[in-house]
C-alpha cells in the first residue's frame, strides 16, 4: 500500500479509536443497568429533598378544615392545594415557614381555562380576548369556583 | 381563530402540529447531498466521461450539504449538544439510532473520495506555495508528497471502490430518511414500503438539478463557457430520474386510490383540500411535468445551445422547487390529517422564531457559503473549464 494511503487509513483508525475512547468516557458506567437510561438516576431522584406535602396534610390537624372542607366536595377538588399555593412541605414541618404566595393571575388560571380547540367542548373555558378582563378569583372563589 | 384550521375530530395532542418547516428541510437536503454524490459517480464509477467536468465539483457540493445535513434536526430539537448521545447510546428500536452511524460512515467516504480525486492537484499546491497555505495543503497531503504515476494510479482505483461503496451508502443514507416516515404504520400517508424508494429517486433529481444549476451558474460568474455536451449529459440523468421518480410517486396514489383502505376519504380530502396545490400545483406539474417535457424538447432539439442552456435551468430550478414541495407535502400533509382518521389540521408557518422560516432559510444558505469555502481550498475548476475547449 501507498504510504499516503497508510497515513489516511491510521488517521482514520484514530478517529475511530478515539471515539470509542471519548464514548467510554462520556457514558455512565451504570448506564443499562436497569433499561436504556442511568441506572444511578433512580438513586439521584430518590435522594432529591420531598417538596410537595400533598392536600390532604392541609386538612388535617384543624389547620385549614374548613377551606379544606368547602374545596374537598367542590368541582376543584381534583386540583391540589399546592398547585396554586405551591409546594408546602416545609411549611407543614414547621409552620413558621410559609410557601409562596398564591398564584393567581389570569394567565395562571387559563392554563386550564382559556379556550383552545383541543380541550373537550363541554370543559369550561373561556375566550381571554372576550371574557371580563378583570382578575379571575375577583369574580369566581378558586376553592369553590361557581360561587360567584 | 383555532377553530378555523381544523376540521372535523382531531386527538388533542394533534392540536399543533410539531414537524414543522426544519423537518421539512431535513430530507430535503439530506437529498441533495445523495443526489449530488450520485452525479458524480456516473463519472468516478460508471465512467460517463461526458460529466467529468463536474464529477469533482459535484463531490465538494456534496460534503457541503452533508455538513449540515443534521443541522434542521438539531435546531428543532434544542441542546444540540446532545446530539452525539445518538451514537453513544444508540436505542435500536428506534429507527432514528442509525443516523448518526450511517451518516459518519457517508461522510468518511465522502471526505476520502474528495481526498483521492484532489490529492494531486494538493501536493503540487503543498510544493509551490509558502507560509500558512504550505502549512495546510501539506496538513491536507498528511505530509506525504507522492505523485508518481503509480501512486496516482492506486488512488484512481481506491477512489474507484470507494465510490462504489459510495452508491449504496449514499443510496442508504437516503432511502433510510424515507425509511423514517415511511416505517411509521399510524399515519396511512406515510406508512408505505415504497417510502425510501419514492425518497431516494427525489433525492437523485433535485442533486442532478441542483448541480446543474451550480454549474451554470458557477461558469457564469467566472465567465468561462458551458460544456454543452456536459450539460445535455446531465440533463439526459435527470430526465431519466425524473420519470423513474413520477412512476414511484403516482404508484404510491394509485395503489392507495385503488385499494380505497379506510383511510381513503381523508386521503382524498387531503389531497382535494389541504395540499392540493403543493401537490398537483407545485409537486407534479411544476416539478415533475413542465421539466419532463422541457427536457424532453431539450433532447431531442439541433444546436441552438442557449436556448437549451436556459430550457435546462429552467426545468432545473422547477425540479429544486418541486422536490421541496414533495418533501412538503409529505411532512407536512402527513401531519394534517388526525390519526382519528376523520379530522383535518393546518400548519401555519412563522417566520421569526427557532422552528420558523427564517432559521430554514439560513440552514439552506449555509450549505453555498460552506461550498463555496471548500471551492477556495480545492478548486474543481481545472477540469470544469479545461475540457469546454
Amino acid at each position: 500500500m501507498q504510504p499516503h494511503l497508510k497515513r489516511a487509513f491510521t488517521l482514520l483508525a484514530l478517529v475511530i479509536i478515539a471515539f470509542i475512547f471519548v464514548r467510554a468516557l462520556v457514558v455512565p458506567a451504570s448506564f443499562g443497568q436497569y433499561g436504556w437510561y442511568r441506572g444511578d438516576s433512580v438513586e439521584d431522584t430518590r435522594n432529591r429533598p420531598v417538596e410537595y406535602a400533598g392536600s390532604i396534610s392541609c386538612g388535617e390537624e384543624n389547620c385549614h378544615k374548613i377551606i379544606y372542607s368547602v374545596w374537598a366536595k367542590d368541582r376543584h377538588k381534583t386540583v391540589n392545594c399546592e398547585t396554586c399555593h405551591g409546594p408546602s412541605e416545609k411549611h407543614v414541618g414547621n409552620v413558621r415557614i410559609m410557601p409562596p404566595p398564591a398564584n393567581d393571575s389570569r394567565d395562571f388560571c387559563g392554563l386550564c381555562h382559556f379556550k383552545r380547540a383541543a380541550r373537550p367542548a363541554n370543559f369550561p373555558q373561556i375566550d381571554p380576548e372576550t371574557h371580563n378582563k378583570l382578575k379571575c378569583t375577583y369574580c369566581h372563589s378558586p376553592h369553590k369556583p361557581w360561587f360567584i | 381563530m383555532m377553530e378555523n384550521l381544523i376540521w372535523g375530530y382531531i386527538y388533542p395532542n394533534e392540536a399543533e402540529i410539531q414537524w414543522s418547516i426544519l423537518i421539512v428541510l431535513y430530507p430535503y437536503i439530506t437529498g441533495l447531498v445523495a443526489g449530488a454524490f450520485i452525479a458524480s459517480s456516473l463519472y468516478h464509477v460508471f465512467g460517463k466521461k461526458e460529466v467529468k467536468p463536474v464529477a469533482r465539483f459535484a463531490l465538494l457540493t456534496a460534503l457541503s450539504f452533508l455538513l449540515v445535513a443534521m443541522m434542521p434536526l438539531l435546531a428543532h430539537l434544542g441542546h444540540p449538544e446532545r446530539g452525539i448521545e445518538i451514537m453513544f447510546t444508540p436505542h435500536l428500536t428506534s429507527a432514528m439510532s442509525g443516523f448518526g452511524y450511517i451518516y459518519s460512515f457517508y461522510l468518511i467516504v465522502v471526505v476520502l473520495e474528495i481526498w483521492l480525486s484532489f490529492r494531486e492537484d494538493i501536493v503540487k499546491l503543498a510544493l509551490n506555495s509558502k507560509g500558512w497555505k504550505e502549512l495546510l495543503y501539506s496538513a491536507l497531503a498528511l505530509f506525504s508528497y507522492d505523485i508518481s504515476e503509480k501512486a496516482l494510479h492506486d488512488d484512481e482505483k481506491l477512489a474507484k471502490k470507494l465510490a462504489i461503496i459510495g452508491i449504496p451508502s449514499a443510496a442508504f443514507l437516503h432511502g433510510y430518511v424515507g425509511f423514517i416516515f415511511g416505517g411509521i404504520k399510524a399515519n396511512p400517508w406515510w406508512s408505505t414500503p415504497l417510502m425510501p424508494l419514492i425518497f431516494l429517486m427525489s433525492a437523485i433529481v433535485s442533486g442532478i438539478a441542483l448541480l446543474i444549476l451550480l454549474y451554470i451558474a458557477s461558469m457564469k460568474l467566472r465567465k468561462h463557457a458551458i460544456d454543452h455536451k456536459c450539460l445535455q449529459s446531465l440533463a439526459h440523468y435527470l430526465w431519466i430520474f425524473l420519470i423513474l421518480d413520477v412512476v414511484l410517486e403516482l404508484l404510491e396514489i394509485i395503489s392507495m386510490k385503488y385499494e380505497s383502505l379506510e383511510e381513503i376519504e381523508i386521503i382524498n380530502r387531503l389531497l382535494s383540500e389541504k395540499i392540493a396545490f403543493t401537490f398537483y400545483g407545485v409537486q407534479l406539474t411544476m416539478g415533475i411535468f413542465i421539466p419532463f417535457i422541457l427536457l424532453l424538447l431539450a433532447g431531442i432539439m439541433k444546436n441552438r445551445q442557449t436556448l437549451k442552456m436556459i430550457m435546462i435551468s429552467v426545468s432545473s430550478i422547477l425540479v429544486v422547487i418541486g422536490v421541496f414541495a414533495m418533501r412538503w407535502n409529505v411532512v407536512i400533509g402527513g401531519q394534517e390529517i388526525s390519526k382519528s382518521l376523520s379530522g383535518t389540521l393546518t400548519y401555519v408557518p412563522v417566520f421569526f422564531s427557532r422552528e420558523g422560516v427564517l432559521p430554514a432559510i439560513i440552514i439552506l444558505v449555509i450549505p453555498f457559503i460552506i461550498l463555496r469555502v471548500v471551492t477556495y481550498i480545492l478548486p474543481p475548476w481545472k477540469d470544469m473549464e479545461e475540457e469546454s475547449e
